[in-house]
């Protein structure tokens, strides 16, 4: 008990303190602008082609974007077609009925967040040992508990900043966007996929912390955050391609749960069961990326 | 006797280098202990080692009774101020303590009470609610001090508490540890002889990592053994001197033109020594002063290294 009140409590200090921080509030601020800038350039790029669409069909341009698309993604025959086109029941299932604008902010969010982590997160454990700052902090709680506030700390200024995205992005689209002007159907989902992202965001906070607890030098931790973030970007995409159905091969596809982007279609689910069992591996990937560097941190000098 | 702090045969080595070499040190509770030594010679390792920051290559660390430390244990028992160690730049100065205050255990309105009352301590309540990054150095400095104290722990540990402080400052702050003198077991590293001469009632000399010398500063500076008579000439006659006083031992030293009066076998107190010797001192050249003992800085430069 004692153990969880001390997590809680640094975990508040340290959304307190990081909330304040120069360098999270511009990456806070980078990170609304590129979700409103994508929504206005995907909701752009979605009028051209409407009335693209309506010059060739040979029917009266709209000034409202996305009535369209909406109607489009409705119909019948394009549904088939897009069944034929994933080729994934489940999938299908998972996209049809969902608006266009919706799936564009699922996509950026799940691109994004793993971006925003590392550059929120990724100095905050090396700059406390570089400046000494930790030391006022391990003469009173455990340094486990101190790696775990921490942790707790930034999945909260994380969810902060998703939440600050998603509100930005749907009120450009509500502006921008016909059918979602005049009603909230879009704000809930948007949320919705906020919230899977952040879940999606544990590995890479897990990893991001972790490899903070390595280096005394926050630049360095950030830098080192995105390289591994690159490597577990091509682990999945090695591993599919490499796949074979026998011999070492076929264990591939197993290795590619050991990055978090192998479970990314996972998160991307309606099915709760799937979701569930995504975000169990998702959290559980953070927690060893987190224990991996705090192995290292424990016994370390600071 | 009790002990705030035992360590014995503490070992530190980086590579090669032996910070701490077979350290062995007995802090008394309630005692302020001041700790002098070369650079290098391993005064700050030792209270990182200490509080854990760092880690030991061998020995045995009890902190108040309970062992090597432990956060679970001794949170809110043990404080320290660590040497070039930053407060984080965008808290508070009240913000700050009372959050320390919180982390070791004190209540939300104990922290705040505890945090105010300290930073009144350190005169910095008109600074209470600015981001350290807007503080002077010194003003951190004070915060850092300010923070030990939260929550009013068994066992202070100071690594140069006074340094980077102006003039005044110095001087409330030495007055505001003074103030704690006895009731809480305090160590602190300093190069200032003296200030660790009126912080402190044991000295811990150290040297290429070991414990050279652990005194009681009177024992040190000979205050109870002694008096100093700073003069502006040799005096005439020292016999003379001898036998007003009978069993007093004094020895002339021309480099600063003092003479010693060593008089714990006279049984006299130093007041009737002075009443006995002035009048024929006076004859015989000028005082400048008189003192009791040698300054710590003294002893320290008399010791052998």
């Amino acid at each position: 008990m004692w153990h969880l009140t001390q997590i809680w409590r640094v975990a508040v200090y340290e959304l307190r303190d990081a909330v304040r921080s120069r360098r999270a509030i511009v990456v806070l601020a980078l990170y609304l602008v590129a979700a409103v800038g994508c929504m206005y350039g995907s909701i752009s790029l979605l009028g051209r082609l409407e009335a693209d669409l309506a010059k060739m069909l040979q029917l009266p341009a709209s000034q409202k974007t996305g009535v369209v698309s909406t109607t489009l993604w409705k119909s019948k025959p394009f549904q088939h077609m897009v069944r034929g086109a994933v080729r994934d029941d489940m999938v299908y299932n998972d996209i049809v009925g969902k608006h266009p604008v919706e799936l564009i902010y699922a996509w950026f969010t799940l691109t994004y967040a793993p971006l925003l982590v590392i550059l929120v997160a990724g100095n905050r454990i090396a700059d406390d040992v570089r400046s000494g700052a930790v030391r006022y902090m391990i003469s009173r709680v455990s340094r486990g508990c101190w790696s775990c506030g921490k942790f707790a700390g930034q999945a909260l200024m994380i969810g902060l900043a998703l939440a600050a995205g998603t509100i930005g992005a749907y009120i450009t689209a509500r502006i921008r966007l016909y059918s979602a002007a005049g009603s909230y159907d879009l704000l809930l989902p948007m949320f919705n996929w906020s919230f899977r992202a952040w879940v999606y965001s544990f590995a890479y906070l897990g990893m991001a912390l972790g490899v903070s607890h390595l280096t005394r030098s926050g630049s360095k931790a950030t830098a080192l955050g995105i390289l591994v973030m690159a490597l577990f970007a091509l682990v999945p995409a090695c591993c599919d391609f490499f796949a074979e159905p026998v011999g070492w091969q076929s264990y591939l596809p197993q290795l590619a749960q050991l990055v978090p982007g192998g479970h990314k279609s996972s998160i991307s689910r309606s099915s709760l069961p799937v979701f569930i069992h995504a975000s169990l591996f998702l959290i559980a990937l953070g927690g060893c990326y987190l224990s991996a560097g705090f192995w290292f941190f424990r016994k370390r000098d600071c | 006797m009790d002990y705030a702090l035992e360590v014995k045969d503490l070992v530190k080595r980086y590579g090669r280098r032996t910070v701490l070499d077979r350290f062995s040190l007995a802090v008394p509770e309630f005692s302020s202990v001041g700790l002098v030594g070369p650079n290098g010679a391993g005064k700050t390792t030792f209270m990182m080692t200490v509080v854990g920051f760092v880690q030991p290559t061998s020995g045995d660390i009890n902190l108040l009774g309970n062992g090597p430390f432990s956060a679970e244990v001794h949170s809110g028992r043990i404080s320290i101020l660590p040497q070039d160690s930053e407060l984080p730049l965008e808290g508070k100065p009240q913000e700050l303590l009372e959050q320390y205050g919180i982390l070791q255990g004190l209540s939300a309105r104990d922290a705040r009470l505890s945090a105010a009352e300290l930073l009144k301590a350190v005169n910095l309540s008109d600074r209470a609610d600015s981001q350290i990054r807007t503080l002077s150095h010194g003003m951190r400095k004070r915060v850092m001090v300010a923070q030990c104290f939260v929550g009013f722990p068994e066992l202070v540990l100071l690594d140069e508490p006074l340094s980077g402080l102006d003039p005044l400052e110095v001087s409330r702050m030495r007055a505001f540890i003074q103030s704690r003198r006895g009731r809480q077991t305090i160590v602190i590293s300093s190069h200032n002889l003296h200030d660790i001469e009126i912080l402190c009632t044991h000295v811990v000399m150290i040297d290429r990592g070991r414990v050279t010398r652990f005194e009681e500063m009177e024992r040190l500076t000979e205050v109870g053994d002694r008096l100093v008579y700073k003069l502006t000439a040799v005096p005439g006659d020292l016999e003379v001197l001898k036998d007003a006083v009978p069993g007093l031992t004094l020895k002339w030293y021309p480099n600063d033109n003092s003479l010693v009066c060593v008089f714990s076998d006279s049984g006299m107190a130093p007041e009737k020594i002075n009443a006995a010797l002035l009048p024929i001192l006076l004859k015989q050249t000028g005082v400048l002063s008189i003192s009791q003992g040698s300054s710590l800085e003294a002893a320290y430069l008399k010791e052998p290294v």
